[in-house]
């Protein structure tokens, strides 16, 4: 098989084709698509939801959904900002205490998904109301105003175009690769996936697996969380209200099988880059405020179809 | 096209049909006893108005269940329910308003645009040979979109009275007049799935896809028609929500559509329906739809400090779910 | 729900209604659309005024913003007893159907902060003419431009039928003045990370060519408000809406020109003494000053007022004068009582 076979085989070379046509044509179109400010803009809407990609990528991989993604980063996001505000408590305390959250609404999906047997899709759909519900109970829907200013500046600082929070989403983005990669637990998440059965006879702990995938999820969706507040400094009790759709969208695009066994890090990452692309052509382009909806709706379909595209199975 | 289920123990052909009953058993135990326990410690619950009220929320709820129901029953999965419910009752609204057409053509012009948008998705997910869920994913967006461009989010509220007057036809024995109405669509839906050929096919398709295709079983047309069911039952949910709030409202099902989708799969979920497909219950959605009815109008009534109402919701889901399926292990347990 | 203690409904709707009729107190709910931090001042308003005029009223909050749950929560509240309702609509349309049952019932119910569309079983609408509000909002911000330049509009879901009110509205106010133009409007930015991410990529590519932003949505002005002090940016004129700490300090700060008050205090505590003076016999008069907005003739203003750096510190005792102002004389201007 030559070269160029295999790069077209691969889950990102057409997407990472596409993502440059589209930013070739839109830097042609509209100038400023290209400032600085604009892609500064750019990477700090990509470094927060490559974070919640990933966070339903894991739990793709082992063959589930994860409904509560959104929900779990929420809480996490309010007991992170409820802590300084309301405890003064220090900021690495505070970190640690929305990642805890985010580990125990994970462990709590994984533990009950695997103890139950219950398909992952109900039981987090249950704990989607539980997060949810908890968060609307504790801020009455009031946000968190008292933020160090420490966090605020982290959330806003720039070199050039390049966001400090992409330094923590990079930083993870690189581990998570890693670990599917090299890790034994990364390749056992996906040989659960894939199949279940032969997992079993090889000797994987399956209930190790699933509940790891959950709190690594759980993880993901919190530090999304947190570099939330930092960026809108401030405890939004409606962060993450607006994650579901490119949860799913962007690993799937990248070539993610939902059925589980097959997902690719690279691929959701240029999911994510090409939604922002699609967001971000929306507003340059002026487009009527009616039509949003509507032409992101088509884009996705194409992109997904694109991806179907390049695997004519 | 199916999806993985946690539990290797649930065969692709299910539970076998009298561990089916005893789990529609378990759910209608559980609803009764809630229904005891609310009556005992609120006053309110067992007034006719909440009565009235309560059934008449569940008879939306349980088509709106029914819709995801006919769906899952092929392993897949339709998150534009709620898209496709709004885009049918705007169509009805606008054909009784602005055209003036008759009630009933109003409605078979709405189910139809619904069952269109729903063969739609069931067209590209065969075509694509994705999961109709990320189909639907785009659609949801795509179907919304439509419907906000073409009404400009304009509700249709002069709608003929007699149209109107439907959800208001009080009640036929302590129950709203609607929630016969969707019992009668279960029992359609029970007929075609049990006693017809296409129904069979169904089944036979979604339990196992290969073998459907090989035994004959035009697989795809069975996607496609189950997707087109699903889009005429979310239109036919969205005309009974319309006749309820008495006008065709775009802000019906919220954002995107988005609030139908825990009724949508709460109900047939909860009611023994598999997500691997293959399998249904009607009756466990109807009462997968009471379970969830009852609760959370039970809950508001107890006052428990109405921001706090969402979590314990789900937290008594959870359980009740676990219970469920310990129960259901067990029963196989004593059955070998 | 299979327990069918009543034979005929006929004989429970009549037993309802009579128990609602002998019913000598007042127990009023007050209910938002759903959770939301623009109606917090209605729990103390609640219970400030079930306490000067010895009736009940609670605040009660639907689990979600949905119109079902909303209607929902109204109808749990009837079997708890409430007898008499304060409703922000959850759709201006699809509230009505809701109300009419109250009314059935012989519940009254009025509109608080929004309004539903006429014909309406509500009895007044106490609140924010929204379209007025925004219309006032972009005069008070093309005079703040200098009277010429291009304004950007940020505003909610399109969904929410009031959100094509706004843009009509700031589109009228634009247009009645030689060189202004509203270049663009971003919608559907209620969820915070959407706002920030498309208020920003807007700044980025219109930052130097928009002289004026107006936002006409809780979550719009409080991102666009933050985004500007991250900037720096004085010279683009900002007039934000609503009470939201972020959007106040950045009036203080200089960052935002002002913003577009509303009075939730004030709704709520005329909204039960109100409530309170219908079911002891009042009536609304027909020929009271009512003020007539694009979806009710029976509207009062509840004090929409614009709030710069000067009132900023002040601006609760602003709304407490309107209040007292409305309070003085509400039972003569608008009802017609038996004694």
């Amino acid at each position: 098989m030559s070269t160029t076979m295999q790069l077209l085989r691969t889950d990102w070379f057409g997407l990472l084709v596409a993502f440059l046509l589209g930013a070739i044509m839109l830097g042609v179109a509209q100038p400023s698509f290209l400032s600085t400010y604009n892609i500064y803009v750019i990477l700090t809407a990509f470094a927060l939801s490559v974070l919640v990609a990933l966070s339903q990528m894991v739990i793709v991989a082992i063959g589930q959904l994860n409904l509560s993604v959104g929900a779990i980063g929420g809480l996490a996001a309010i007991t992170f900002a409820g802590a300084m505000d309301l405890w003064n408590v220090p900021i690495p305390v505070a970190i640690l205490i929305g990642l805890m959250v985010g580990v125990a609404g994970g462990a709590l999906n994984g533990v009950v998904t695997h103890v139950t047997g219950l398909n992952a899709f109900v039981v987090t759909l249950a704990t989607l109301s539980i997060f949810k519900g908890t968060n609307i109970g504790i801020t009455e829907a009031q946000p968190f105003y008292d933020i160090p200013e420490a966090v605020k500046t982290f959330g806003n600082a720039r070199f050039g175009f390049f966001p400090y929070l992409l330094f923590v989403s990079g930083a993870i983005l690189v581990a998570v690769w890693v670990f599917m990669r090299r890790a034994v637990l990364g390749r056992q998440l996906l040989a659960v996936g894939g199949n279940r059965n032969a997992a079993e006879l090889s000797g994987i702990s399956i209930g190790r697996v699933v509940v790891a995938a959950h709190v690594l999820s759980g993880t993901l969706a919190a530090v999304a969380g947190m570099l939330a507040v930092a960026r809108l400094q401030l405890g939004q009790p409606t962060i993450g209200d607006d994650w579901l759709i490119i949860s799913f969208a962007a690993p799937v695009i990248g070539g993610a099988v939902l059925a589980g066994g097959h997902v690719s890090v690279g691929g959701t990452l240029l999911g994510v880059a090409i939604i922002m692309l699609i967001n971000n052509a929306l507003v340059l382009l002026n487009v009527n405020p009616y039509a949003v909806q509507l032409l992101l709706g088509a884009l996705i379909l194409a992109a997904v179809a694109l991806s179907r595209f390049r695997d004519p199975a | 096209m199916s999806m993985k289920v946690v539990d290797g123990r649930a065969g692709p052909r299910g539970p076998t049909l009298a561990l089916l009953a005893s789990s529609e058993a378990g759910l209608l135990l559980i609803t009764v006893g809630f229904v005891i326990l609310f009556s005992y410690l609120t006053p309110g619950f067992s007034s006719p108005f909440n009565t009235y009220a309560l059934t008449r929320v569940l008879a939306i709820d349980v088509v709106i269940g029914f819709s995801m129901m006919v769906v899952l029953v092929t392993g897949g999965l339709n998150l534009a329910v709620g898209a496709i419910g709004v885009c049918a009752v705007m169509v009805g609204g606008w054909a009784m308003e602005v055209a003036g057409l008759p009630i009933l053509v109003a409605v078979v012009l709405a189910l139809a645009s619904g069952a269109a948008l729903g063969a739609l998705n069931g067209i590209l997910t065969v075509a694509m040979r994705v999961h109709s869920f990320v189909v639907t994913l785009a659609t949801m967006s795509l179907f919304f979109g439509a419907m906000i461009v073409m009404t400009k989010a304009q509700a249709f509220n002069a709608l003929p009275a007699a149209f109107v007057s439907l959800a208001k036809l009080k009640t036929y024995f302590f129950a709203s007049s609607m929630l016969y109405i969707s019992i009668g669509i279960g029992v359609l839906l029970w007929w075609l799935f049990h006693h017809t050929l296409i129904g069979r096919q169904i089944l036979a398709a979604g339990a196992n896809t290969s073998a459907a295709r090989l035994s004959g079983v035009p697989v795809e047309r069975t996607i496609v028609v189950c997707h087109a069911l699903s889009g005429a039952l979310a239109a036919f949910a969205g005309l009974m929500l319309t006749a309820r709030n008495g006008a065709a409202l775009p802000s019906m099902a919220g954002q995107l559509g988005m609030d139908w989708l825990l009724p949508a799969f709460l109900a047939p979920v909860l009611g023994g329906t598999l997500l691997t497909g293959g399998t249904l219950s009607v009756a466990g959605t109807f009462l997968g739809a009471a379970m969830v009815t009852v609760l959370s109008n039970g809950l508001l009534q107890l006052e428990l400090g109405e921001f706090w109402v969402q979590a314990f919701l789900g937290i008594i889901l959870l359980v009740a779910v676990a219970l469920d399926r310990l129960r259901a292990h067990l029963m196989a347990k004593r059955r070998i | 729900m299979k327990i069918n203690r009543y034979t005929t409904v006929a004989a429970a709707a009549l037993l309802l209604s009579a128990g609602v009729a002998q019913a000598s107190d007042t127990k009023a709910a007050l209910v938002p659309g759903g959770p939301h931090p623009y109606f917090a001042a209605w729990e103390g308003a609640a219970a400030a005024a079930a306490e000067d005029f010895d009736v009940e009223a609670e605040y009660e909050v639907p689990p979600a913003w949905e119109l079902s749950q909303q209607n929902e929560m109204i109808e749990s509240l009837v079997a708890q007893g409430y007898n008499a309702f304060l409703v922000f609509p959850g759709d201006a349309s699809g509230t009505n159907a809701t109300l009419g049952e109250l009314k059935d019932f012989g519940i009254p119910s009025a509109t608080l902060a929004g309004c539903t569309e006429a014909p309406t079983p509500a009895l007044f609408c106490l609140g924010t003419d929204v379209y007025n509000s925004a219309y006032l909002g972009t005069q008070e911000l093309i005079k703040a431009m200098g009277g010429s330049g291009n304004i950007a509009h940020f505003t909610g879901f399109l969904v929410d039928p009031n959100t094509q009110l706004r843009i009509d509205a700031v589109e009228k106010a634009a247009s009645e003045h030689d060189g202004v133009e509203v270049i663009q409007v971003i919608a559907d930015i209620d969820a915070p990370e959407p706002a920030d991410e498309k208020i920003n990529a807007f700044l980025a590519a219109q930052g130097d060519n928009v002289d004026g932003i107006v936002t006409t949505a809780w979550v719009p002005a409080v991102v666009a408000a933050t985004s500007l002090r991250n900037l720096g940016d004085k010279r683009i004129k900002m007039v934000g809406i609503d009470h939201d700490q972020v959007v106040l300090d950045a009036i203080k700060d200089g960052y935002v020109h002002g913003t577009m008050l509303q009075n939730p205090y004030g709704q709520g505590y005329i909204g039960v003494y109100a409530m309170d003076l219908v079911r002891s016999g009042c009536t609304m008069k027909d020929d009271a000053p009512w003020m007539t907005t694009a979806q009710t003739d029976r509207f009062i203003d509840s004090g929409t007022a614009f709030v710069g750096a000067d009132e900023v510190d002040n601006y609760q005792d602003a709304m407490v004068r309107v209040t007292d102002e409305i309070m003085a004389d509400f039972k003569e201007t608008y009802m017609n009582c038996p004694n």
